[in-house]
């Protein structure tokens, strides 16, 4: 029984914003090293994250995250360390700010008593599939960095 | 009240691409009314070129994290229309069954988290549910059914992995069905609860009607959002949807990236109320009262009303759904696992999108590798008419100052429940 998850989010046909589910794709592969944790490719469906952290002990969210810092870099934070700077006009469903989603959790009464995010900035956001070579590099460092949250 | 207002609803970085609301009057004159679309054109057209007819469906989900779903029942319908593959009964019904969770899904996300918190003066679903918990909770609910209905189909949650070209890889089981039945039977009181918390605000919606051309699919026998020809409100044609470009006629607006489109009229609507507007005369009973507990008929022209098309909709594919799972329960689940050869071809595909019609086509050469691809989107086909209820809504609200007139323009935008910002997700943060 899982009582953990792990949620990858972003777009793979928009570059390093495809980020998360790339990763989050690869730790699912080796998921036996990882018991009682789930691992959830949510892609660009930021309100499912709702959904998914439901009832958890524990759910780590990977995504791509501006933050000013260097391309490249990763980052543990939990929502309580950042606050959002995302502006969006509330047109449509498609605008996706997770730590409005974790919020929304929280009033509901159903968020995990641990939420840690981890970020990575980016080196592209433009329209295409696969990552920038840089993120590229770094693939296995950060699937260490996150390996060592999930044991 | 005065009369001059001032509107720059600006939320322009290319990436993100949001619409942008541009409204100036003076004196009571207006001078500019613009619906604007800075999005960054995409190019997944010439992302698929190239690729082989069965990954079609698993790239264009990608399009979109709200209509997966959609995307990749187009891909799939335009592919076997281009290699000549006819789908069994048990696909068929499969598939709209598993399309229906997507409908249930963004209906009740856009009703809930966007519509609801307009009518009930707050600025998001947040605030909402801490004044009024138990509503957000039904609406929760819903949204969450429809999630793991679409996961049951669909192999996930979203971007579905089960969809094959010429059927599925995984199939439910009997008692998965059974299961998916009885929580579908269980949801109705949650959405009947929405309904008529909906039904209460519904005074809030502003009156404001507008002859418009409506689009969608329509099937003789059923509430379409997957079968049939394309038919307008202003015609008795209805059109093949091998032939959909007679329909949308793209073309460019100086102030969007995004094409426009039309045909009868300047513009078009798409979505909700454009199929309601077809289509009721198919609506099963619950469905049926839900519409007449608004007095929502045939004809509505005031596009709020979407918002409550929607619901009636989302009453519509819990109560068809429940029928499909009876007679696929009733015929047994047969074990098919079809393997399609390709061949060279161009073929069409429509879906109903929760937000209109979508349309695909594609084209192949004999050893089924994309050629050539045109996707057209249903907010692109509404952005026309965006810009057109805005002209007519702007002089009958302008006595109602900037305030109000702005949010009634945002409220209009959201009412098309559009498509606009998908491309990125990423967060944006500052460490505090």
């Amino acid at each position: 029984m899982s009582d953990c998850v792990v949620i990858g989010l972003g777009n793979t046909l928009v570059s390093d914003e495809g980020i998360g589910c790339f990763l989050v794709e690869a730790l699912s592969q080796r998921a036996d090293e990882f018991p009682g944790v789930d691992f959830e490719e949510l892609g660009a469906a930021g309100m499912r994250v709702l959904h998914a952290i439901a009832g958890q002990r524990k759910a780590v969210i990977v995504d791509c995250a501006i933050m000013g810092t260097e391309p490249g870099t990763i980052r543990r934070f939990t929502p309580d360390d950042v606050r959002t700077i995302k502006s969006m006009p509330g047109f449509s469903l498609h605008e996706g700010d997770i730590l409005r989603v974790i919020d929304l959790s929280r009033v509901l009464g159903e968020a995990p008593e641990e939420i840690v995010i981890f970020g990575i900035e980016p080196a592209l956001l433009e329209d295409c599939e696969g990552l920038s070579p840089l993120l590229t590099d770094r693939f296995e460092a950060y699937i260490a960095e996150i390996a060592m949250e999930l044991r | 009240m005065s009369k001059t207002v001032d509107i720059n609803v600006h939320h322009v970085t290319r990436i993100e691409g949001h619409g942008n609301i541009v409204v100036r009057a003076k004196d009571g004159v207006v001078e500019r009314v613009e619906w604007q679309v800075p999005e960054a054109p995409r190019f997944f057209e010439a992302m698929v070129r190239g690729r082989s007819f069965q990954d079609i469906q698993t790239i264009v989900s990608r399009v979109c994290g709200i209509c997966s779903f959609t995307h990749s029942l187009a891909a799939l319908r335009a592919v076997e229309d281009a290699m000549d593959i006819t789908v069994s009964e048990q696909t068929d019904k499969l598939r709209v069954l598993a399309h229906y969770g997507e409908q249930l899904e963004s209906h009740a996300l856009h009703v809930g988290y966007l519509v609801a918190p307009d009518l009930l003066g707050v600025k998001s679903v947040v605030p909402l549910a801490s004044t009024h918990l138990d509503v957000v909770k039904c609406i929760i609910r819903c949204h969450r059914l429809g999630n793991e209905w679409m996961e049951l189909l669909g192999g996930r949650k979203t971007h579905p992995v089960a969809f094959r070209v010429g059927g599925f890889g995984r199939l439910p089981s009997i008692a998965e069905l059974k299961d998916l039945k009885k929580r579908l039977e269980e949801i109705i009181p949650d959405l009947c609860t929405v309904a008529d918390v909906v039904l209460s605000l519904a005074g809030g919606l502003p009156a404001f009607d507008r002859p418009t051309e409506y689009i969608a699919l329509t099937n003789p026998g059923e509430y379409s959002f997957y079968h049939g020809p394309i038919a307008s409100t202003d015609t008795d044609e209805q059109v093949p949807v091998q032939e959909f470009e007679r329909v949308i006629n793209e073309y460019v607006s100086p102030q969007s990236t995004a094409k426009w489109a039309k045909w009868h009229r300047d513009s078009y609507a798409v979505g909700s109320l454009a199929r309601f507007n077809i289509n009721a005369h198919e609506l099963l009973p619950l469905a049926k009262a839900t519409a007449a507990k608004f007095g929502l008929e045939k004809g509505c022209c005031n596009p709020y009303m979407n918002n409550v098309a929607q619901i009636v909709e989302a009453v519509q594919v819990v109560e068809h759904g429940l029928q499909l799972i009876d007679e696929l329960l009733s015929a047994g689940i047969t074990a098919e696992f079809p393997k399609p050869k390709p061949k060279a071809g161009d073929g069409a595909g429509a879906v109903e999108a929760p937000r209109g019609i979508l349309f695909h086509r594609y084209q192949f050469d004999e050893n089924g590798i994309c050629t050539g691809a045109n996707l057209s989107i249903p907010t692109n086909q509404n952005h026309a008419n965006i810009q057109k209820d805005f002209e007519a809504l702007v002089p009958q609200f302008l006595d109602l100052g900037q305030d109000k007139l702005r949010l009634y323009l945002e409220m209009l935008v959201r009412a098309y429940d559009p498509c606009i910002s998908c491309s990125t997700h990423y967060l944006n943060v500052e460490f505090v």
